[in-house]
Formats: C-alpha cells, sequence, structure tokens
C-alpha cells in the first residue's frame, strides 16, 4: 500500500550517522546486504535477526500483509535506536531495515544487523534494537485475512486490532 | 508548533492551513490519508474539530492514539485543569503537519 507520504519520501528512505544505517524500502530485503553495511574488522561477531510474515494470528489464516509507514517519523525513530543501541552496547555497527507496502507470507519484513568485538553484546544488542522497534516505530501493518476484513495490529497488545470496513 | 497564551492565537486572524496525516486505523476511519484543516487550531480542540466531522472516531481511534505536530510527540491537553495544562496553550499553526499514530505494529 503505498501511501503518499511514501511517494512524497522516496527519496528520503534512509538515513545514516557513524555505525549506523536505517532504511524503509518496497523492494526485497536483502540479509547479504545489510550484514555487509555492518562489517568491520573489529568485530569477532556479527547478529543479524529477520523478522519474517507468518501465515496465521492465533490459528486465523493470514492471506497476506501489508505495511505502511509514516517515513520521516519512522526514519527518524529507528536512527535514534540504532544509536543508543549502538551506544549502550559498544557495538561497531549497526543497520536496520523495514520492509514496506504488500509483504508475501513467509517473506522477510525487517532485517536488523549488528556487529561487535565479542558475541555476548551483538546477541543482546540485536533482541534489544528489534523490541525498541516494534515498540516504537511508525511502521503499522495490515493482516488480510482469508474471507474477512483486514485488521490493524497493534504490537503493544497482541490483541486483535482494528477491523477495516473498506479493505 | 509554537507554545504561547491562547489569547495571542485569538488575535492573530491570519487564515490558513495545516495539513493532518491519518494512519493506519485513523485513515480507514475517516477513508483519507491526509487532508488541510483550517489554522490556526488550538491542540486542546483537535481532538473534538475531527470527532464532528468523523462521528465517533473519539472513542474508535483517537482515545488509543498519539499525535504529532511537525514530527514531535505532543501531550493532549486533558481539559479538565486549562489553567495548569502546558498542551492547552500549544496552537496548531499555518503550515503544520500534524499527525494521528495509532499503537504501532512493525517487525
Amino acid at each position: 500500500m503505498a501511501s503518499p507520504q511514501d511517494q512524497l519520501h522516496q527519496e528520503n528512505d534512509e538515513l545514516t550517522s557513524p555505525g549506523c544505517y536505517v532504511a524503509l524500502t518496497h523492494a526485497h530485503l536483502d540479509a547479504q546486504a545489510i550484514m555487509d553495511r555492518v562489517r568491520s574488522p573489529a568485530a569477532g561477531a556479527m547478529v543479524l535477526f529477520a523478522g519474517t510474515t507468518r501465515d496465521n494470528f492465533a490459528g486465523k489464516a493470514v492471506k497476506e500483509l501489508q505495511y505502511t509507514a509514516y517515513n520521516k517519523l519512522a526514519l527518524r525513530t529507528m536512527l535514534e535506536i540504532a544509536q543508543a543501541t549502538r551506544a549502550k552496547h559498544g557495538l561497531e555497527g549497526i543497520a536496520m531495515i523495514h520492509r514496506l507496502g504488500v509483504v508475501p507470507i513467509a517473506e522477510e519484513s525487517i532485517l536488523i544487523a549488528v556487529s561487535s568485538p565479542h558475541r555476548q553484546a551483538a546477541w543482546r544488542a540485536g533482541e534489544e534494537a528489534l523490541e525498541d522497534c516494534k515498540a516504537r516505530v511508525e511502521v503499522w501493518k495490515l493482516e488480510e485475512f482469508e474471507g474477512e476484513h483486514g485488521v490493524w495490529r497493534a504490537n503493544r497488545d497482541g490483541i486483535m486490532g482494528q477491523k477495516v470496513e473498506n479493505a | 508548533m509554537t507554545s504561547h497564551p491562547p489569547a495571542a492565537a485569538a488575535q492573530s486572524g491570519s487564515s490558513g492551513k495545516f495539513t493532518i496525516l491519518y494512519f493506519a486505523s485513523a485513515g480507514s476511519y475517516t477513508g483519507k490519508q491526509m487532508e488541510t484543516l483550517p489554522a490556526p487550531l488550538p491542540l486542546s480542540k483537535l481532538f473534538a474539530t475531527l470527532e464532528a466531522r468523523y462521528e465517533g472516531i473519539g472513542a474508535a481511534v483517537l482515545d488509543h492514539s498519539l499525535v504529532t505536530v511537525n514530527l514531535t510527540y505532543v501531550e493532549m491537553p486533558s481539559g479538565n485543569d486549562e489553567s495548569e495544562d502546558a498542551a492547552a496553550a500549544v496552537i496548531i499553526q499555518d503550515g503544520d503537519e500534524v499527525a494521528i499514530i495509532p499503537p504501532v505494529s512493525s517487525g
């Protein structure tokens, strides 16, 4: 679902700062490319998280998922999370990319890659960055169920979101 | 977005518009992703303005949503303690970009 906001800010779909890269895209996600963003000779570990689109919610069959974003604000929030995570865990690098639009079942919707001198920090940082993203980043998921209206998901409560009458 | 006494806004007769963006359930409820509304508008009047245009949106969407003005989250005025409520003094200005932010669901 390409919203007017998406089109308006298509050219501004990534932000960077030292050791940090965040992006939004309508294209397929590329795990190798996002790992290469954090590759460093000073790193002894890289952790890659790939979130994929599941075919059900609480047993109900999901036909497809669509993501939409407030691009400008989502990128800003993602960069804040990347910078805070990098500082807290002494990371060499952190890169996060979220896919928008229709994402077919079983494909990647988010990738987070981190690199650090030692593995413990990388494991922890990867998990924290993902949880912070899910709590804060201004991206919304619409789940289309088989034979029903779509539902806007809300991460914070895990319950069914609001039905979309005209979806 | 500026904070100044409501009296100042009442005096400014300049007519303008602000943009409001409706994300996720807000977009589904209004049937729009964005529109423009007359500015200036006190932030304390925003939800009432939207309720007048889209009956029921308060309970269905706004009560669970956050609001940004020019990419910054703002506290919505409580409405029952005007003298001490700093948020009550915020005025949405001509050219501002306001957004309704329902609960997010990235990942």
